[in-house]
């Protein structure tokens, strides 16, 4: 019974600290502009939804909400295209040409990405995309890790499906999306979480790649709010919250196939 | 069979584009300018050879920038793998809400780095959180905020990243943990070990490969830290680290493209190395510990 409490109470303990921090934002956020000092925080009876309404009237972050989910959702629909058809030719179609490539998504999972910022750079301003939508999004419509799971799920799945299929006459087309994406359904979810929550909390390339205030997303949005002046916690800490909600929704959501997408790819590489 | 070359061929066609114009072609280019004066507005460029690599080498700012990785790097990740392996082990059995406390761990893995970074600026500052349960443990505060302060401000930041990482390293070793076969723990049980001694020859020894990869993952992430640089101090209070400089020289001050490139490549080289010694280590048949 001791032992039981002793490791409850550590249980919670930890957990306060793990979320406590998350808690200090959102109250910091309700409170009135002005309050300084963690005692007028906490003290102030008067919970305020102000700061919120201010971003969306005096502060464009209506545009930087759009801009977030605009580019979020058009990387993760591309991802889940492109990594399947991709994992699918690499796990299927064993021909000479595809297994040099497959060792290319190998190699890409490694380099660390802080190599490409420069070229990165002078490439969207040579082609003329810099400071654009485009910038934000065409790097990253098909990234190795989703690649490689997707390859490895359909490595597990007996070939003789496709088989039968393409003896009865079916097309290939209508073999890859009607007979084997609905199967993959369970590595595609995974893959589009995390392809998801990586752009949605992606900072440095959409900050580089971008000058105007027009093509901002949230974390980038949120990171220059402070230059202004002295630091105006209440709204910052508002637009703050808004930009965890999304994520914490779909993670409480979604937590199974969050934890599987993360401790499946780790065994297996 | 020439459907099967065309079909092959078309499907991998995206990570072909992808991978020369955005990995190949960056990776090449960047290698080649580092050997170049390359500048913004520069009218002609010049081939210098290794003169970029020399001069880095006697570029204070940038070895103290490469110096505070260092120091990152070799200050995080052993407090990160081991309280993340404290934790696996605290929400692996079988218990009433262990899937809460799982998830309590782990969220703040999925939040942004930038929100992080900022709730900690506010939980730093003076007359924040932080200051307040230091001072009620008996010691000194820095008079402007641990960020405002050369002594602390890097250890903050690093104690943050601590903080933000572990749930996610231990739910690959609680993974590492499920893959361990009960078998081996009943046949402990029969021959009357120990708890500890259960812990010391079966559990640890089996995670190995698992901790390595963490190591791997870690190091790789840890030596490009910027993100956290960047909201919180903007690399100033002695808290510059490589990809800062890399950042702060190549993109907003000096624009010299072609030295940044050699200095991005020297940390390339030092992350590449750092992960083949763990990746020798790894294919190791005799136990390290």
């Amino acid at each position: 019974m001791v032992k039981k409490i002793l490791k409850y109470s550590t249980l919670l303990g930890i957990t306060f600290v793990m979320v406590f921090p998350l808690l200090w934002m959102f109250r910091v956020s309700l409170s009135p502009v002005g309050s300084l000092s963690i005692s007028e925080i906490w003290t102030s009876s008067s919970y305020t939804l102000s700061n919120y309404y201010d971003l969306f009237t005096s502060n464009n972050m209506g545009l930087y909400l759009f801009n977030s989910i605009l580019v979020g959702l058009i990387v993760t629909v591309s991802n889940i295209l492109f990594c399947f058809t991709v994992g699918y030719t690499f796990a299927r179609f064993q021909y000479i040409t595809n297994k040099i490539l497959f060792v290319t998504v190998i190699l890409v999972l490694m380099i660390p990405a802080h190599i490409i910022i420069i070229p990165l750079y002078l490439i969207c301003l040579e082609v003329g995309i810099y400071d654009s939508y485009l910038a934000l999004i065409l790097p990253w419509l098909v990234n190795p890790i989703g690649i490689f799971l997707v390859k490895q799920y359909i490595d597990s799945l007996p070939i003789s499906m496709e088989e039968a299929a393409r003896i009865d006459g079916a097309s290939e087309l209508r073999i890859l999306f009607k007979i084997i994406m609905p199967i993959c359904k369970p590595a595609l979810a995974v893959l589009a979480i995390q392809v998801f929550f990586t752009n949605w909390n992606s900072f440095l390339f959409p900050y580089i790649l971008t000058q105007s205030d027009q093509y901002r997303t949230l974390p980038v949005a949120l990171a220059l709010f402070q230059g202004h002046q002295a630091i105006d916690w209440q709204h910052l800490m508002a637009g703050s919250t808004i930009s965890v909600i999304p994520v914490l929704v779909i993670f409480i959501l979604m937590q199974k196939q969050i934890v599987s997408g993360i401790t499946g790819g780790a065994i297996k590489q | 069979m020439k459907w099967y070359k065309k079909t092959a061929f078309l499907l991998a066609l995206p990570w072909l584009v992808t991978f020369v114009v955005f990995w190949l072609f960056p990776l090449v280019y960047s290698f080649i300018i580092g050997f170049t004066d390359y500048e913004l507005l520069s009218d002609s460029i010049n081939w210098v050879g290794f003169e970029n690599y020399k001069t880095l080498f006697s570029d204070e700012v940038f070895l103290s920038s490469l110096s505070n990785t260092f120091i990152f790097v070799f200050g995080t990740i052993p407090f990160t793998t081991i309280i993340a392996l404290l934790l696996a082990l605290l929400v692996n059995g079988n218990y009433k809400g262990r899937d809460f406390f799982r998830s309590a761990f782990f969220m703040p893995s999925v939040t942004s780095m930038v929100v992080i970074a900022l709730i900690f600026t506010n939980l730093y500052q003076r007359g924040g959180y932080i200051a307040m349960l230091v001072q009620m443990l008996g010691f000194n505060t820095p008079e402007y905020g641990f960020l405002f302060d050369k002594n602390t401000a890097l250890y903050s930041i690093m104690a943050m990243d601590i903080w933000m990482s572990v749930g996610y390293y231990m739910l690959i070793f609680l993974a590492g943990l499920k893959s361990i076969p009960d078998e081996l723990y009943e046949a402990a049980d029969i021959s009357g070990a120990s708890q500890s001694k259960k812990f010391f020859s079966i559990t640890l020894p089996l995670l190995k490969p698992v901790a390595l990869f963490i190591l791997v993952v870690n190091s790789i992430k840890s030596f490009q830290v910027f993100q956290e640089i960047f909201v919180m101090t903007k690399g100033k209070f002695d808290t510059s680290t490589a990809v800062y400089y890399i950042y702060d020289t190549g993109l907003t001050t000096n624009f010299q493209f072609g030295y940044v490139s050699a200095a991005a490549y020297i940390l390339f080289i030092i992350i590449g190395l750092f992960s083949l010694t763990q990746f020798l280590l790894m294919r190791r048949k005799q136990p390290l510990w």
